[in-house]
Protein backbone atom coordinates (compact mmCIF):
# COMPACT_ATOMS: atom_id res chain seq x y z
CA UNK A 1 0.00 0.00 0.00
CA UNK A 2 1.33 3.35 -0.53
CA UNK A 3 1.63 5.77 2.08
CA UNK A 4 -0.98 8.38 1.68
CA UNK A 5 0.62 11.53 3.64
CA UNK A 6 -1.94 14.14 6.00
CA UNK A 7 -1.88 16.07 2.60
CA UNK A 8 -2.89 14.14 0.75
CA UNK A 9 -5.99 12.98 2.49
CA UNK A 10 -6.80 16.35 3.24
CA UNK A 11 -6.66 17.79 -0.48
CA UNK A 12 -9.20 14.66 -1.02
CA UNK A 13 -11.50 16.07 1.55
CA UNK A 14 -11.36 19.15 -0.07
CA UNK A 15 -12.25 18.03 -3.42
CA UNK A 16 -15.32 15.68 -2.24
CA UNK A 17 -17.03 18.80 -0.07
CA UNK A 18 -16.75 20.99 -3.20
CA UNK A 19 -18.23 18.04 -5.34
CA UNK A 20 -21.09 17.54 -2.29
CA UNK A 21 -21.67 21.69 -2.71
CA UNK A 22 -22.05 21.15 -6.62
CA UNK A 23 -24.88 18.65 -6.28
CA UNK A 24 -26.80 20.58 -3.49
CA UNK A 25 -26.61 23.91 -5.50
CA UNK A 26 -27.72 21.56 -8.06
CA UNK A 27 -31.05 20.03 -6.08
CA UNK A 28 -31.40 23.53 -4.75
CA UNK A 29 -32.01 25.21 -8.84
CA UNK A 30 -34.50 22.48 -9.41
CA UNK A 31 -36.09 22.89 -6.34
CA UNK A 32 -39.34 23.66 -8.95
CA UNK A 33 -38.81 21.60 -11.80
CA UNK A 34 -41.68 19.22 -11.75
CA UNK A 35 -40.91 15.65 -11.23
CA UNK A 36 -36.98 16.00 -10.46
CA UNK A 37 -35.30 13.15 -8.75
CA UNK A 38 -32.42 14.75 -6.70
CA UNK A 39 -28.91 13.27 -6.28
CA UNK A 40 -27.32 12.36 -2.81
CA UNK A 41 -23.49 12.11 -2.15
CA UNK A 42 -21.96 9.29 -0.17
CA UNK A 43 -18.26 9.73 0.46
CA UNK A 44 -15.98 6.47 -0.14
CA UNK A 45 -13.09 5.46 1.25
CA UNK A 46 -10.14 4.82 -1.49
CA UNK A 47 -7.20 3.28 -0.16
CA UNK A 48 -6.73 4.28 3.51
CA UNK A 49 -7.89 7.82 4.64
CA UNK A 50 -8.51 9.75 0.74
CA UNK A 51 -12.24 10.00 0.13
CA UNK A 52 -13.84 9.90 -2.80
CA UNK A 53 -17.49 10.87 -3.72
CA UNK A 54 -20.49 9.28 -5.02
CA UNK A 55 -23.43 9.82 -6.23
CA UNK A 56 -26.88 7.90 -6.25
CA UNK A 57 -30.37 9.23 -7.41
CA UNK A 58 -32.94 9.86 -4.84
CA UNK A 59 -36.28 8.22 -6.17
CA UNK A 60 -38.10 9.21 -3.35
CA UNK A 61 -41.53 10.54 -4.74
CA UNK A 62 -42.34 14.28 -4.71
CA UNK A 63 -45.50 15.83 -3.60
CA UNK A 64 -48.75 15.39 -6.08
CA UNK A 65 -50.13 18.70 -6.95
CA UNK A 66 -53.43 19.09 -8.13
CA UNK A 67 -53.82 21.04 -11.21
CA UNK A 68 -56.64 19.96 -12.90
CA UNK A 69 -55.07 20.03 -16.41
CA UNK A 70 -56.51 17.02 -18.04
CA UNK A 71 -52.93 16.22 -19.69
CA UNK A 72 -50.89 16.36 -16.05
CA UNK A 73 -50.30 12.97 -15.49
CA UNK A 74 -48.48 11.88 -11.66
CA UNK A 75 -47.38 8.33 -10.57
CA UNK A 76 -48.35 8.10 -7.53
CA UNK A 77 -46.14 4.87 -5.64
CA UNK A 78 -43.42 4.03 -7.92
CA UNK A 79 -42.69 3.18 -11.42
CA UNK A 80 -42.05 5.31 -14.57
CA UNK A 81 -43.47 6.24 -17.79
CA UNK A 82 -41.80 4.98 -20.87
CA UNK A 83 -40.74 7.68 -23.07
CA UNK A 84 -38.92 7.46 -26.58
CA UNK A 85 -35.94 9.93 -27.20
CA UNK A 86 -33.84 10.13 -30.44
CA UNK A 87 -31.24 8.18 -27.63
CA UNK A 88 -33.26 5.12 -27.21
CA UNK A 89 -36.13 4.65 -24.43
CA UNK A 90 -35.90 6.54 -20.64
CA UNK A 91 -37.75 7.01 -17.66
CA UNK A 92 -40.32 9.70 -17.10
CA UNK A 93 -41.95 10.56 -13.66
CA UNK A 94 -44.90 11.81 -16.09
CA UNK A 95 -45.49 15.86 -15.29
CA UNK A 96 -47.51 18.26 -18.09
CA UNK A 97 -47.75 15.86 -20.95
CA UNK A 98 -48.80 17.72 -24.11
CA UNK A 99 -50.19 17.00 -27.79
CA UNK A 100 -47.99 17.85 -30.92
CA UNK A 101 -48.95 19.11 -34.01
CA UNK A 102 -50.07 14.83 -34.89
CA UNK A 103 -52.25 14.89 -31.73
CA UNK A 104 -49.37 12.32 -30.33
CA UNK A 105 -49.30 12.83 -26.72
CA UNK A 106 -45.56 13.81 -25.83
CA UNK A 107 -43.98 14.94 -22.66
CA UNK A 108 -42.88 18.59 -22.12
CA UNK A 109 -39.79 18.27 -24.31
CA UNK A 110 -41.64 16.72 -26.99
CA UNK A 111 -40.94 13.19 -27.00
CA UNK A 112 -43.69 10.64 -27.38
CA UNK A 113 -45.14 9.02 -24.58
CA UNK A 114 -45.18 5.11 -24.86
CA UNK A 115 -48.20 2.95 -24.75
CA UNK A 116 -48.37 -0.83 -24.90
CA UNK A 117 -48.60 -0.82 -28.82
CA UNK A 118 -46.04 2.02 -29.76
CA UNK A 119 -46.48 6.09 -29.89
CA UNK A 120 -50.15 7.16 -28.45
CA UNK A 121 -52.13 9.25 -31.11
CA UNK A 122 -55.12 10.60 -29.23
CA UNK A 123 -58.14 10.96 -31.49
CA UNK A 124 -60.33 14.24 -31.73
CA UNK A 125 -62.53 14.45 -29.16
CA UNK A 126 -63.96 16.17 -26.34
CA UNK A 127 -63.31 14.06 -22.86
CA UNK A 128 -59.46 12.70 -22.44
CA UNK A 129 -59.55 10.30 -18.61
CA UNK A 130 -56.91 8.72 -17.85
CA UNK A 131 -57.70 5.68 -15.77
CA UNK A 132 -55.39 4.62 -12.15
CA UNK A 133 -54.33 1.96 -14.08
CA UNK A 134 -53.01 3.95 -17.40
CA UNK A 135 -56.38 3.65 -19.71
CA UNK A 136 -56.47 6.05 -22.03
CA UNK A 137 -60.09 7.08 -22.87
CA UNK A 138 -61.33 9.70 -25.18
CA UNK A 139 -65.35 10.16 -24.81
CA UNK A 140 -65.18 6.83 -23.40
CA UNK A 141 -63.79 5.21 -25.64
CA UNK A 142 -60.45 3.50 -25.11
CA UNK A 143 -57.73 4.75 -27.20
CA UNK A 144 -54.62 3.04 -25.47
CA UNK A 145 -52.94 1.76 -22.24
CA UNK A 146 -49.50 3.67 -20.95
CA UNK A 147 -46.48 1.59 -20.19
CA UNK A 148 -45.38 2.09 -16.25
CA UNK A 149 -42.28 -0.10 -15.82
CA UNK A 150 -40.56 -0.37 -12.26
CA UNK A 151 -36.75 -1.66 -11.99
CA UNK A 152 -36.15 -3.21 -8.66
CA UNK A 153 -35.28 -1.39 -5.47
CA UNK A 154 -31.67 -0.27 -5.33
CA UNK A 155 -31.13 -0.30 -9.04
CA UNK A 156 -29.01 2.65 -9.89
CA UNK A 157 -30.74 4.57 -12.29
CA UNK A 158 -28.39 7.71 -14.22
CA UNK A 159 -29.48 10.98 -14.94
CA UNK A 160 -29.81 12.33 -17.84
CA UNK A 161 -30.99 16.07 -18.36
CA UNK A 162 -35.15 17.18 -18.53
CA UNK A 163 -36.18 15.32 -15.84
CA UNK A 164 -35.40 11.80 -17.94
CA UNK A 165 -33.44 8.86 -16.22
CA UNK A 166 -31.95 6.24 -18.06
CA UNK A 167 -34.10 2.61 -17.88
CA UNK A 168 -31.72 -0.42 -16.53
CA UNK A 169 -31.95 -3.78 -18.36
CA UNK A 170 -33.80 -5.53 -15.90
CA UNK A 171 -37.16 -3.31 -16.04
CA UNK A 172 -40.31 -5.10 -15.14
CA UNK A 173 -43.48 -3.90 -16.48
CA UNK A 174 -46.03 -3.26 -13.67
CA UNK A 175 -49.21 -5.61 -13.34
CA UNK A 176 -51.82 -2.82 -13.58
CA UNK A 177 -53.74 -3.52 -10.74
CA UNK A 178 -50.99 -2.10 -9.03
CA UNK A 179 -50.84 1.03 -10.79
CA UNK A 180 -51.37 4.28 -9.33
CA UNK A 181 -51.73 7.09 -12.34
CA UNK A 182 -53.02 10.40 -11.19
CA UNK A 183 -54.68 12.30 -14.13
CA UNK A 184 -54.82 16.24 -13.43
CA UNK A 185 -52.05 16.32 -11.11
CA UNK A 186 -47.81 16.52 -11.37
CA UNK A 187 -45.49 15.02 -8.88
CA UNK A 188 -43.33 18.53 -7.59
CA UNK A 189 -39.11 17.92 -7.08
CA UNK A 190 -38.71 15.76 -4.39
CA UNK A 191 -35.88 17.80 -3.35
CA UNK A 192 -36.45 19.71 0.21
CA UNK A 193 -35.21 23.05 0.51
CA UNK A 194 -34.66 22.68 4.20
CA UNK A 195 -32.83 19.54 4.62
CA UNK A 196 -30.47 20.92 1.13
CA UNK A 197 -30.06 24.46 3.30
CA UNK A 198 -29.19 22.57 6.48
CA UNK A 199 -26.36 19.56 4.03
CA UNK A 200 -25.48 23.04 2.48
CA UNK A 201 -24.26 24.67 5.94
CA UNK A 202 -22.47 21.20 7.06
CA UNK A 203 -20.69 21.36 3.82
CA UNK A 204 -19.39 24.49 4.40
CA UNK A 205 -18.43 24.06 7.83
CA UNK A 206 -16.79 20.76 6.70
CA UNK A 207 -14.67 22.27 4.55
CA UNK A 208 -13.30 24.85 6.65
CA UNK A 209 -12.03 22.24 9.13
CA UNK A 210 -10.49 20.20 6.54
CA UNK A 211 -8.86 23.84 5.56
CA UNK A 212 -7.70 24.19 9.30
CA UNK A 213 -6.12 20.59 8.97
CA UNK A 214 -4.33 21.68 6.16
CA UNK A 215 -2.44 24.45 7.69
CA UNK A 216 -1.91 23.01 10.64
CA UNK A 217 -0.07 20.33 8.65
CA UNK A 218 1.63 23.01 6.73
CA UNK A 219 2.97 24.25 9.84
CA UNK A 220 4.22 21.24 10.86
CA UNK A 221 5.84 20.89 8.25
CA UNK A 222 7.55 24.31 8.41
CA UNK A 223 8.60 23.56 12.39
CA UNK A 224 10.03 20.35 11.15
CA UNK A 225 12.30 22.06 8.06
CA UNK A 226 13.32 25.42 9.98
CA UNK A 227 13.43 24.93 13.83
CA UNK A 228 14.63 21.01 13.09
CA UNK A 229 17.32 22.17 10.82
CA UNK A 230 18.61 25.04 13.09
CA UNK A 231 22.09 24.22 14.24
CA UNK A 232 22.66 23.90 18.39
CA UNK B 1 -16.77 25.19 -7.19
CA UNK B 2 -17.96 27.03 -10.09
CA UNK B 3 -20.34 24.77 -11.63
CA UNK B 4 -21.85 25.38 -8.05
CA UNK B 5 -21.77 28.94 -8.76
CA UNK B 6 -23.27 28.67 -12.27
CA UNK B 7 -26.27 25.91 -11.22
CA UNK B 8 -27.69 28.11 -8.35
CA UNK B 9 -27.38 30.83 -10.97
CA UNK B 10 -29.42 28.66 -13.25
CA UNK B 11 -31.96 28.20 -10.24
CA UNK B 12 -32.11 32.03 -9.20
CA UNK B 13 -32.80 32.94 -13.60
CA UNK B 14 -35.20 30.30 -13.44
CA UNK B 15 -37.84 31.46 -10.41
CA UNK B 16 -37.49 35.05 -11.89
CA UNK B 17 -38.82 33.75 -15.54
CA UNK B 18 -41.50 32.03 -13.58
CA UNK B 19 -42.30 35.26 -11.42
CA UNK B 20 -42.44 36.82 -14.95
CA UNK B 21 -44.86 34.41 -16.16
CA UNK B 22 -47.00 34.63 -12.85
CA UNK B 23 -47.12 38.50 -13.09
CA UNK B 24 -48.10 38.76 -16.47
CA UNK B 25 -51.23 35.72 -15.52
CA UNK B 26 -52.40 38.72 -12.76
CA UNK B 27 -51.91 41.14 -14.67
CA UNK B 28 -54.98 39.63 -16.38
CA UNK B 29 -57.19 38.39 -14.22
CA UNK B 30 -59.71 40.89 -15.31
CA UNK B 31 -58.49 40.50 -19.24
CA UNK B 32 -61.79 38.45 -20.97
CA UNK B 33 -60.72 35.48 -22.43
CA UNK B 34 -57.43 35.17 -21.61
CA UNK B 35 -55.74 31.78 -20.62
CA UNK B 36 -53.39 31.66 -17.68
CA UNK B 37 -49.59 30.40 -18.49
CA UNK B 38 -47.27 28.48 -16.31
CA UNK B 39 -43.54 27.58 -16.69
CA UNK B 40 -41.99 24.50 -17.05
CA UNK B 41 -38.47 23.97 -16.06
CA UNK B 42 -35.88 21.07 -16.67
CA UNK B 43 -32.94 19.66 -15.21
CA UNK B 44 -29.73 20.28 -17.27
CA UNK B 45 -27.48 18.12 -18.80
CA UNK B 46 -25.77 16.20 -16.03
CA UNK B 47 -21.54 15.66 -16.56
CA UNK B 48 -20.04 12.34 -15.45
CA UNK B 49 -16.82 12.81 -13.48
CA UNK B 50 -14.21 10.20 -13.57
CA UNK B 51 -13.87 9.04 -10.23
CA UNK B 52 -10.52 9.18 -8.32
CA UNK B 53 -8.08 6.34 -8.17
CA UNK B 54 -5.38 5.10 -5.88
CA UNK B 55 -2.31 4.92 -8.05
CA UNK B 56 -0.25 1.89 -7.34
CA UNK B 57 -2.93 0.12 -4.91
CA UNK B 58 -2.30 -3.55 -5.84
CA UNK B 59 -6.28 -3.71 -5.94
CA UNK B 60 -6.20 -0.80 -8.33
CA UNK B 61 -8.98 0.85 -6.27
CA UNK B 62 -11.43 3.36 -8.05
CA UNK B 63 -14.25 5.27 -7.31
CA UNK B 64 -17.07 4.94 -9.53
CA UNK B 65 -18.00 8.09 -12.10
CA UNK B 66 -20.19 10.69 -10.27
CA UNK B 67 -23.03 12.75 -11.89
CA UNK B 68 -23.20 16.49 -11.61
CA UNK B 69 -25.95 18.32 -12.66
CA UNK B 70 -25.77 21.64 -14.06
CA UNK B 71 -28.68 23.44 -12.69
CA UNK B 72 -32.30 24.45 -14.22
CA UNK B 73 -33.52 25.91 -17.28
CA UNK B 74 -36.71 27.19 -18.86
CA UNK B 75 -37.98 24.59 -21.25
CA UNK B 76 -41.35 26.21 -21.88
CA UNK B 77 -44.06 28.14 -21.18
CA UNK B 78 -47.46 26.46 -21.63
CA UNK B 79 -50.54 28.07 -21.94
CA UNK B 80 -53.60 26.32 -20.01
CA UNK B 81 -56.94 26.03 -21.95
CA UNK B 82 -59.29 25.60 -19.19
CA UNK B 83 -62.71 27.00 -19.10
CA UNK B 84 -62.76 30.85 -17.48
CA UNK B 85 -66.54 31.41 -15.61
CA UNK B 86 -68.87 32.89 -17.80
CA UNK B 87 -70.01 36.81 -16.65
CA UNK B 88 -73.26 37.78 -17.47
CA UNK B 89 -73.56 40.64 -19.36
CA UNK B 90 -76.85 41.20 -20.51
CA UNK B 91 -75.48 42.73 -23.59
CA UNK B 92 -76.93 41.22 -27.17
CA UNK B 93 -73.14 41.59 -29.02
CA UNK B 94 -71.37 40.30 -26.20
CA UNK B 95 -70.47 35.98 -27.02
CA UNK B 96 -68.55 33.63 -25.24
CA UNK B 97 -68.13 30.03 -25.71
CA UNK B 98 -68.72 27.33 -23.77
CA UNK B 99 -66.58 24.33 -24.67
CA UNK B 100 -63.84 24.11 -27.44
CA UNK B 101 -63.57 26.55 -30.20
CA UNK B 102 -62.02 30.30 -31.16
CA UNK B 103 -63.46 32.93 -32.71
CA UNK B 104 -61.83 33.37 -36.65
CA UNK B 105 -61.35 37.47 -36.68
CA UNK B 106 -59.58 39.20 -39.41
CA UNK B 107 -56.32 41.26 -38.18
CA UNK B 108 -55.40 44.72 -40.19
CA UNK B 109 -52.68 42.62 -41.93
CA UNK B 110 -55.35 40.53 -43.71
CA UNK B 111 -54.00 37.71 -41.39
CA UNK B 112 -56.69 35.51 -39.38
CA UNK B 113 -56.28 35.18 -35.97
CA UNK B 114 -58.29 33.88 -33.05
CA UNK B 115 -59.25 34.72 -29.82
CA UNK B 116 -62.12 34.03 -27.25
CA UNK B 117 -62.94 37.13 -27.20
CA UNK B 118 -66.26 37.42 -27.77
CA UNK B 119 -66.98 41.79 -27.49
CA UNK B 120 -67.86 42.50 -30.26
CA UNK B 121 -69.31 45.27 -31.63
CA UNK B 122 -71.27 46.54 -35.12
CA UNK B 123 -68.89 48.90 -37.38
CA UNK B 124 -69.97 51.42 -39.47
CA UNK B 125 -70.70 49.65 -42.63
CA UNK B 126 -72.87 47.54 -40.28
CA UNK B 127 -70.48 44.57 -40.21
CA UNK B 128 -69.61 42.54 -36.48
CA UNK B 129 -66.46 43.13 -35.17
CA UNK B 130 -63.76 43.21 -32.14
CA UNK B 131 -63.60 46.28 -29.93
CA UNK B 132 -60.51 46.58 -31.47
CA UNK B 133 -62.35 46.79 -35.17
CA UNK B 134 -61.01 43.66 -36.31
CA UNK B 135 -63.66 41.87 -38.72
CA UNK B 136 -65.49 38.69 -37.21
CA UNK B 137 -64.93 35.89 -39.96
CA UNK B 138 -67.46 35.09 -41.87
CA UNK B 139 -68.37 38.26 -42.11
CA UNK B 140 -71.99 39.42 -40.14
CA UNK B 141 -73.42 42.08 -41.50
CA UNK B 142 -76.68 43.63 -39.26
CA UNK B 143 -79.28 45.60 -41.31
CA UNK B 144 -79.82 49.33 -40.68
CA UNK B 145 -83.29 48.61 -39.31
CA UNK B 146 -82.85 45.76 -37.32
CA UNK B 147 -84.56 46.40 -34.01
CA UNK B 148 -83.34 43.10 -32.04
CA UNK B 149 -80.15 40.79 -32.93
CA UNK B 150 -80.90 37.24 -31.11
CA UNK B 151 -77.27 34.57 -31.73
CA UNK B 152 -78.53 30.92 -30.72
CA UNK B 153 -76.38 28.18 -29.18
CA UNK B 154 -75.53 26.85 -32.36
CA UNK B 155 -74.31 30.40 -33.64
CA UNK B 156 -77.10 31.37 -36.10
CA UNK B 157 -77.50 35.50 -36.12
CA UNK B 158 -81.25 36.69 -36.51
CA UNK B 159 -82.27 39.93 -36.41
CA UNK B 160 -85.79 41.55 -36.01
CA UNK B 161 -86.53 44.23 -38.51
CA UNK B 162 -88.62 47.50 -37.90
CA UNK B 163 -91.94 46.51 -35.97
CA UNK B 164 -91.90 42.80 -37.56
CA UNK B 165 -90.82 41.29 -34.08
CA UNK B 166 -93.13 37.82 -35.36
CA UNK B 167 -90.73 37.08 -38.11
CA UNK B 168 -87.03 37.11 -37.17
CA UNK B 169 -84.51 36.95 -39.95
CA UNK B 170 -81.17 35.36 -40.39
CA UNK B 171 -78.61 37.08 -41.19
CA UNK B 172 -75.42 34.58 -40.59
CA UNK B 173 -73.78 31.64 -38.64
CA UNK B 174 -71.19 32.11 -36.61
CA UNK B 175 -68.59 29.57 -37.07
CA UNK B 176 -65.65 28.82 -34.88
CA UNK B 177 -62.15 27.07 -35.26
CA UNK B 178 -60.48 24.51 -33.38
CA UNK B 179 -56.58 23.43 -32.79
CA UNK B 180 -55.67 19.99 -32.46
CA UNK B 181 -53.03 21.11 -29.35
CA UNK B 182 -54.39 24.57 -28.76
CA UNK B 183 -51.37 24.93 -26.25
CA UNK B 184 -49.68 25.47 -29.34
CA UNK B 185 -50.68 28.68 -30.40
CA UNK B 186 -49.17 31.66 -30.23
CA UNK B 187 -50.08 35.00 -28.35
CA UNK B 188 -50.24 37.71 -30.65
CA UNK B 189 -51.23 40.32 -27.72
CA UNK B 190 -55.17 42.14 -28.17
CA UNK B 191 -56.20 38.19 -27.15
CA UNK B 192 -55.37 37.54 -30.06
CA UNK B 193 -54.03 33.85 -30.81
CA UNK B 194 -52.22 32.92 -34.02
CA UNK B 195 -51.63 28.99 -35.34
CA UNK B 196 -47.96 27.18 -35.32
CA UNK B 197 -46.51 24.61 -36.65
CA UNK B 198 -47.34 23.04 -33.11
CA UNK B 199 -50.89 23.58 -32.87
CA UNK B 200 -51.87 22.28 -36.10
CA UNK B 201 -54.01 23.75 -38.68
CA UNK B 202 -57.63 25.28 -37.40
CA UNK B 203 -60.50 22.28 -38.33
CA UNK B 204 -63.81 24.87 -38.60
CA UNK B 205 -66.94 23.69 -37.59
CA UNK B 206 -70.07 25.31 -36.34
CA UNK B 207 -71.24 25.77 -32.48
CA UNK B 208 -72.47 22.60 -30.92
CA UNK B 209 -71.27 20.13 -34.36
CA UNK B 210 -68.09 18.41 -34.03
CA UNK B 211 -67.12 18.83 -30.73
CA UNK B 212 -67.21 22.52 -30.22
CA UNK B 213 -68.73 24.74 -27.63
CA UNK B 214 -71.36 25.94 -27.51
CA UNK B 215 -72.26 29.92 -28.26
CA UNK B 216 -74.08 31.80 -24.78
CA UNK B 217 -75.57 35.65 -25.64
CA UNK B 218 -75.25 38.06 -23.18
CA UNK B 219 -72.21 36.60 -21.31
CA UNK B 220 -68.61 36.89 -21.72
CA UNK B 221 -66.10 34.61 -21.02
CA UNK B 222 -63.70 35.76 -17.79
CA UNK B 223 -60.23 34.89 -17.24
CA UNK B 224 -59.11 31.62 -16.07
CA UNK B 225 -56.17 33.22 -13.61
CA UNK B 226 -56.95 31.92 -10.02
CA UNK B 227 -55.61 34.45 -7.64
CA UNK B 228 -54.90 32.27 -4.52
CA UNK B 229 -53.16 29.60 -7.06
CA UNK B 230 -50.84 32.64 -8.13
CA UNK B 231 -50.17 33.99 -4.74
CA UNK B 232 -49.24 30.96 -3.86
CA UNK B 233 -46.90 30.47 -6.87
CA UNK B 234 -45.35 33.70 -6.18
CA UNK B 235 -44.45 32.95 -2.34
CA UNK B 236 -42.59 29.77 -3.80
CA UNK B 237 -40.87 31.43 -6.43
CA UNK B 238 -39.78 33.92 -4.49
CA UNK B 239 -38.43 31.53 -1.74
CA UNK B 240 -36.81 28.95 -3.96
CA UNK B 241 -35.39 32.42 -5.36
CA UNK B 242 -34.02 33.45 -1.43
CA UNK B 243 -32.97 29.66 -1.25
CA UNK B 244 -30.51 29.79 -4.65
CA UNK B 245 -28.90 33.13 -3.84
CA UNK B 246 -28.00 31.29 -0.50
CA UNK B 247 -26.50 28.51 -2.32
CA UNK B 248 -24.17 30.83 -4.07
CA UNK B 249 -22.96 32.70 -0.98
CA UNK B 250 -22.03 29.21 0.71
CA UNK B 251 -20.28 28.37 -2.27
CA UNK B 252 -18.21 31.78 -2.68
CA UNK B 253 -17.55 31.46 1.21
CA UNK B 254 -15.93 28.31 0.29
CA UNK B 255 -14.00 29.74 -2.27
CA UNK B 256 -13.07 32.26 0.27
CA UNK B 257 -11.98 29.66 2.80
CA UNK B 258 -9.78 27.94 -0.08
CA UNK B 259 -8.13 30.97 -1.09
CA UNK B 260 -7.35 31.27 2.79
CA UNK B 261 -4.80 27.82 2.33
CA UNK B 262 -2.10 29.82 0.69
CA UNK B 263 -1.12 32.05 3.38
Amino acid sequence: MPRTTGLTSAAGALRYWERRQEVVAHNLANVSTDGFKGERVFARLLGDATPAAQTATDTRAGTLRQTQNPLDLAIAGDGYLVVQTPAGERFSRGGALALDAGRRLVDPAGHPVLGEQGAITVPEGAVLTVSPAGDLRMDGRPVARLRLERVPPGTPLAHEGGTLLVPDGARQSIPPAERQLRQGAVEESNVSPISALVEMIGVQRAYASVQKAVTTLDAVRGTAATDLGKPV
Amino acid sequence: MDPALRAAASGMMAQQLRSEVIANNLANVNTTGFKRSRAHFEDLLYQTVQGSAVIGSPENQVAPAIQIGRGTRLAGVQRIHGQGTLEQTGRPLDLAIEGEGFFQVQTGGGQTAYTRDGSFEISDQGILVTTQGYTLQPEIRIPNDATGIAIGRTGIVTVTRGNNAAEPQEVGRIELARFANPAGLQSMGENLLQPTAASGEPVLGFPQEEGMGRMVQGALEGSNVEIVQEMVDMITAMRAYEINSKAIKNSEQMLEIANNLVR
